[in-house]
């Protein structure tokens, strides 16, 4: 007997902003929708662990698509002419999730996304509060600087082996090997410039430093940060939460892509929060309830001695 | 002791026992057989000149002299973040180097004809996580 995941894809045609765009999407499960974002680069296998482990799939109907230039999702036609490089902006990346979660009917979702689906768990809380039920910002905060540069789309630099190996510190080094190069491979099959065009929205055409206080806290936001995430630290997601009302914060031992680079470190992190959003919508949930562990952070730092002799010596080996 | 371990100080002894480790790499050859350069590994006011021939660190130097006619690129930092970065365990934020040069940490310079590091960035890594065997 052959075995199978239980996800299934679809390919969904989204409009937005006057363009239509095949969109591939993966689900499994059923009860409260939960939208998956993936990150930059990225595609929603990122979320392939969540959508075959029954202690989400029970309650909630969990959903990920890839972004337009992303995985399966082909470019909008005529993206050859475009005259300027890919650049994700504020605008086109909200609105297209909205539209994804109109083109399937899904009332009130869970968003859940990770580095920029982090960041835009915060423009969907200001801007369309009433169209989700909880946000979960993985790996988010209000500002994000310092990842739009050109070496991660240049012609004389592999750009899958470039990208891929400039996230990979982003991951804690004792999440597992088999995860971690999994991660990898994710990035290094990226489409040319999709990653650097992300990081336009990420490090570029997001910055909520000075907007975060007006989310009024009618959908609740939970934070959660790897402690090795050295683009959004644990410091940055901690600051943004203490802006944002209705909001949780929790710092785990992991890293910037915990779905799928500890998908068991990030369950015993996560479960928590799934427990309070089955709660707040018992309704919906679906026909099983799952007992739910907490895993607490860990800290810790290093140090070491140093010498310096002197004059030069050179070995040939 | 923190979890994160400790290690003794760096020295041209241990840059030599760390060269030595990445040429006898198994995996390292297919990463870094088209990787030609001549860059520094920077530790503290040391600068180590490593010459790296087809993937194989093949000479390293302490310090730097004119006839050396210069070197491709530079990776600077000082020894306490070399040092977290090559424990076993190395801690947040020195656990890479672009954790080291992010903008926001400021551990690490990378200076030079970055070119020439972003193109052989892969292999680069790979040898320097060999820091954490020496």
């Amino acid at each position: 007997m052959n075995k199978h995941d239980p996800i299934v894809g679809r390919y969904v045609y989204i409009n937005c902003q006057g363009k239509s765009y095949r969109t591939y999407y993966e689900e499994a499960g059923e009860g409260i929708p939960m939208v998956c974002l993936h990150t930059a680069g990225a595609d929603g296998r990122q979320y392939r662990h969540q959508m075959c482990d029954p202690d989400f799939t029970a309650n909630f109907r969990v959903i990920a698509f890839d972004l337009p230039r992303h995985g399966k999702s082909i470019p909008p036609d005529g993206w050859h002419l475009e005259e300027d490089e890919y650049k994700l902006t504020t605008a086109f990346y909200s609105e297209f999730i909205q539209e994804f979660c109109r083109a399937l009917d899904l009332v009130k979702p869970v968003v859940m996304g990770q580095s920029m689906g982090g960041n835009i768990c915060l423009e969907l809380a200001l801007r369309h509060e009433n169209d989700y039920s909880a946000l979960i910002s993985l790996e988010g905060c209000d500002h994000s600087p310092g990842w739009w540069i050109d070496p991660l789309h240049h012609p004389h630099i592999h750009g899958g082996e470039a990208v891929a190996t400039s996230v990979f510190g982003l991951m804690a080094p004792d999440s597992p090997d088999e995860y971690r190069w999994e991660t990898f491979w994710y990035y290094a099959q990226g489409g040319p410039g999709i990653f650097k065009g992300d990081l336009y929205y990420y490090s570029v055409d997001s910055d909520y430093r000075d907007k975060v206080h007006k989310i009024s806290g009618k959908v609740p936001i939970y934070f959660l940060t790897g402690e090795y995430d050295f683009a959004c630290t644990p410091e940055m997601t901690m600051r943004t939460a203490e802006k944002v009302k209705n909001s949780e914060c929790i710092i785990f031992g992991g890293g910037h892509f915990p779905t799928s680079e500890d998908p068991d470190k990030f369950k015993e992190v996560v479960s928590p929060v799934l427990k309070k959003i089955i709660q707040n919508d018992p309704e919906r949930r679906g026909g099983n309830t799952r007992d739910w562990s907490v895993n607490g952070a860990t800290r810790g730092s290093g140090n070491r001695s140093e010498k310096r002799p002197e004059g030069r010596r050179t070995i040939d080996l | 002791m923190s979890k994160y371990g400790s290690r003794s100080a760096f020295d041209l002894e241990w840059i030599e026992r760390w060269a030595r480790r990445v040429n006898e790499d198994r995996v390292l050859p297919k990463l870094s057989r088209f990787f030609n350069a001549r860059f520094v590994l920077g530790i503290d006011d040391t600068d180590f000149l490593l010459e790296v021939r087809r993937g194989k660190i093949e000479k390293i130097s302490e310090g730097l002299e004119p006839s050396d006619m210069g070197y491709e690129f530079a990776l600077r930092a000082p020894s306490s973040a070399w040092g977290k970065f090559s424990q076993k365990m190395p801690p947040p934020m020195f656990n890479d180097i672009w954790a080291m040069a992010h903008p926001l940490h400021k551990q690490l310079k990378i200076e030079g004809n970055t070119l020439t590091f972003w193109q052989n960035m892969r292999a680069m890594h790979w040898m320097l996580s060999l820091m954490r065997e020496v």
